[in-house]
């Protein structure tokens, strides 16, 4: 039978392709949110700054962050992978596709989230900005030991689904040659030119590790406290 | 007495909105005011300007001789000294009970974690919370919570507090235990300035009143002079629906 034989001589590439795809799924959630934190804090910013320096610096960052959001949101991830690899190797930068991989689904992340940190800052009350300042924390410290942790917990559940959503959407990385999963399962099929079984095996390898993470995930935010999604959309 | 916050010639408007009218008043150290006043008259941003929540738009504000309005004057720094009690309480809702009442002393004043849990819990057991240290604060009846928010703000040593409407949020049943802890607070000589709708309450502990009415402070005086001998119709009308 051919996915007898496709797992018996592929197994190995099969591992080496999940863990590829976790990786690149794990750090890119996890470098995405960094960005998504430092940026959503600086698009949440209502205040007007009383210099005008400051007035223009935080207008001109913030027109930045949209345009940025705007356009990783509006083009593919595989387009990205394929710019941003062969764009960074024209200006010298070497690097092998697996770090051009981890760029593109950190910067692709980071857009998404960008989004979901800004509602989550909105989403807490003002009062609790205010206690923290009456206490004498500056912008910074009420940012980050009061307003953060909240908002962050209110949006847990759509930072889970964003690593989920990147568990099935690295599969576009292929493109720039890393041996991901679907990469495997295409270079499987190939080899026996058997594309459904291998993608069939390949399908059920991924719902494996999706249906996983969320149950996990589910169990992580049953122990925050906060409410979980059930269905999981795609970007 | 020593003056401790003194207010020239303060005006704050909301868009066309006429908020606060060119106030004069000074404060002193020890005093208990309270400001009392219908709805919508400026009673809770004239306190909020106090520390700075609310920027003004003309006038003078300082605090121990420091000008709170200049952009000289680090207002982080003022504002450890003057504790803040809202209505809708504030407790950080990502921090147990004594996490709330440590988190401002060690990161703001630098203290060590040991010193700051010692004045918290000694501040705790004053609002009568001592056995609840431990908890979430999302767990607490209102009056609790707002009793954590007086520690929280005690535990910062600071010269002044100030409370905006601290029972108005509460079910009727928890005012007592609030009221109570203020009192308690007055007697040890806290300087407190009382945003508050409690008049027989403002009677009992303030050794001054004001009453604001149209952004403006229409009289300040001793307790038996507003509510027995008041000057103005408007603050006899004011009060006669409270009798």
């Amino acid at each position: 039978m051919v996915y007898i034989r496709i797992l018996e001589n592929f197994w190995e590439a099969f591992l080496l392709g999940i863990g590829y795809t976790l990786l690149l799924s794990l750090v890119g959630t996890i470098v995405g949110l960094v960005i998504a934190l430092i940026l959503g804090v600086v698009k949440s910013i209502q205040a007007i700054p009383k210099r005008k320096a400051s007035r223009i610096a935080l207008k001109v960052g913030q027109t930045l962050i949209q345009l940025y959001v705007t356009v990783i949101r509006g083009t593919p991830m595989m387009v990205q992978a394929m710019i941003f690899y062969y764009v960074f190797r024209r200006m010298g930068l070497l690097w092998t596709p697996l770090e051009a991989g981890l760029f593109t689904v950190s910067v692709n992340t980071g857009a998404y989230l960008t989004e979901v940190v800004k509602n989550g800052i909105e989403s807490v009350p003002k009062g609790q900005e205010e206690a923290a300042k009456s206490l004498g924390m500056n912008r910074f410290k009420a940012m980050s030991l009061v307003i953060l942790p909240q908002a962050i917990k209110t949006q847990m559940a759509s930072i889970g689904n964003e690593f989920i959503i990147n568990i099935k959407d690295t599969s576009v990385l292929n493109v720039i040659m890393i041996s991901e999963l679907y990469y495997v399962a295409e270079d499987a099929a190939m080899r026996y030119s058997s594309f459904l079984e291998a993608m069939l095996i390949a399908a059920v390898i991924y719902l494996f590790l999706t249906y996983t993470t969320s149950k996990l995930l589910k169990l992580f935010e049953n122990k925050l406290g906060v409410k979980t999604l059930d269905i999981v959309s795609s970007n | 007495m020593n003056k401790i916050i003194s207010i020239r010639n303060l005006k704050k408007s909301f868009g066309e909105n006429i908020i606060l009218r060119d106030i004069h008043l000074d404060f002193y150290e020890g005093e208990v005011v309270c400001i009392i006043g219908s709805s919508g008259t400026g009673k809770s941003t004239l306190l909020r300007c106090l520390n700075g929540l609310e920027s003004i738009d003309e006038g003078l504000i300082t605090f121990d001789g420091m000008d709170i309005t200049s952009p000289k004057t680090d207002l982080n720094l003022v504002r450890t000294k003057i504790g803040m009690v809202f209505q809708e309480f504030n407790l950080f809702y990502n921090m147990n009970v004594l996490k709330n009442c440590v988190i401002g002393q060690t990161k703001v004043l630098h203290r060590s974690l040991e010193e700051a849990s010692q004045i918290a819990m000694k501040n705790l057991e004053e609002v009568g919370l001592s056995k609840f240290v431990n908890v979430d604060v999302a767990t607490l009846s209102g009056g609790q919570k707002q009793r954590v928010a007086i520690a929280r703000s005690l535990s910062m040593n600071p010269k002044v507090m100030l409370f905006d409407e601290p029972t108005s949020a509460l079910d009727p049943e928890m005012v007592g235990e609030v009221l109570e802890t203020m009192k308690v607070l007055a007697k040890k000589g806290m300087t407190m300035i009382i945003v508050t709708h409690e008049m027989s309450f403002a009677r009992e502990i303030a050794n001054r009143i004001l009453f604001m009415d149209n952004g403006m402070i229409l009289e300040d005086g001793s307790p038996e002079q507003i509510f027995e001998h008041p000057t103005y119709d408007r603050t006899k009308e004011f009060l006669k629906r409270f009798r």
